[in-house]
């Protein structure tokens, strides 16, 4: 009995029932197949793009936090600064007083590493003492140093005589 | 058999139209243009089903003209 299938001695393995003729070889309904799946994730790919941006439309990044007073007016002279935590109780931020009614307020954690930074009232800059970065008072951009990015900064208000925090400014590019 | 490009074609098109929606709305999201960033998410999601669709119709197009013969 002559049976065409049969496996050479040589061959007597166990692949011997694994056809690879055209296993490469893409027909029509191979290549629809690929496209649909590319289309399936580019739909997929778009979902935390699109997350993403009802959450801003929603407004939940740019929430207001509960007001939290600072300091009394009376208790700031113009040039001075005072520290306090916003809006949680790990966030060390600073008040400063540039004028008669201007309040600046950033969160003074450096943006290079973190190191608190401080307002030096003679030279009218903020200064990071670990590695000499400075922003600027009036807005929070950095002017010298290692840091690239400017500290948030938080809006303030003024009631009753006193400052009160309001919200954290979103970061803009 | 008769070759039928239709699908094949269709794809095609969607796939570009999937690059090319991809592309605006990572633009639109760094404009922080957030309505047309979900304008661009529901038109690549809604063209998944669509790319579907095709595949259906012209893989059951190919089977009915086995049938017949």
């Amino acid at each position: 009995m002559k049976d065409k299938k049969s496996i050479p001695a040589k061959d007597d393995n166990y692949t011997h029932n694994i056809s690879r003729n055209n296993e490469r070889s893409l027909d029509r309904r191979g290549f629809m197949k690929t496209m649909v799946g590319a289309a399936g994730m580019f739909a997929v790919a778009s979902l935390p793009w699109g997350t993403i941006a009802a959450k801003e439309l929603m407004g939940l990044s740019d929430k207001e936090y509960p007001h939290q007073k600072i300091v009394d007016v009376k208790d700031i002279a113009i040039g001075d600064s005072v520290e306090f935590h916003f809006p949680s109780e790990n966030d060390s931020a600073v008040l400063i007083r540039l004028s008669q009614d201007k309040y600046v307020a950033y969160q003074n954690a450096c943006t290079h590493l973190r190191c608190p930074v401080y307002w030096v009232k003679e030279e009218k800059e903020m200064i990071c003492p670990c590695h000499h970065g400075k922003f600027d008072v009036v807005t929070g951009a950095p002017t010298a140093g290692p840091p690239r990015r400017p500290l948030p900064e938080i809006i303030v208000q003024v009631d009753n005589e006193s400052v009160y925090a309001v919200r954290v400014k979103r970061y803009e590019a | 058999m008769k070759r039928s490009y239709v699908g094949v074609i269709g794809l095609s098109v969607i796939l570009l139209a999937n690059i090319i929606f991809t592309q605006l709305m990572v633009h639109q999201f760094f404009f922080q243009n957030y309505d047309a960033v979900l304008l661009y998410m529901a038109s690549n999601i809604i063209l998944f089903p669509v790319a579907i669709l095709i595949y259906k119709k012209e893989r059951d197009k190919g089977e009915s003209g086995y049938a017949k013969k």
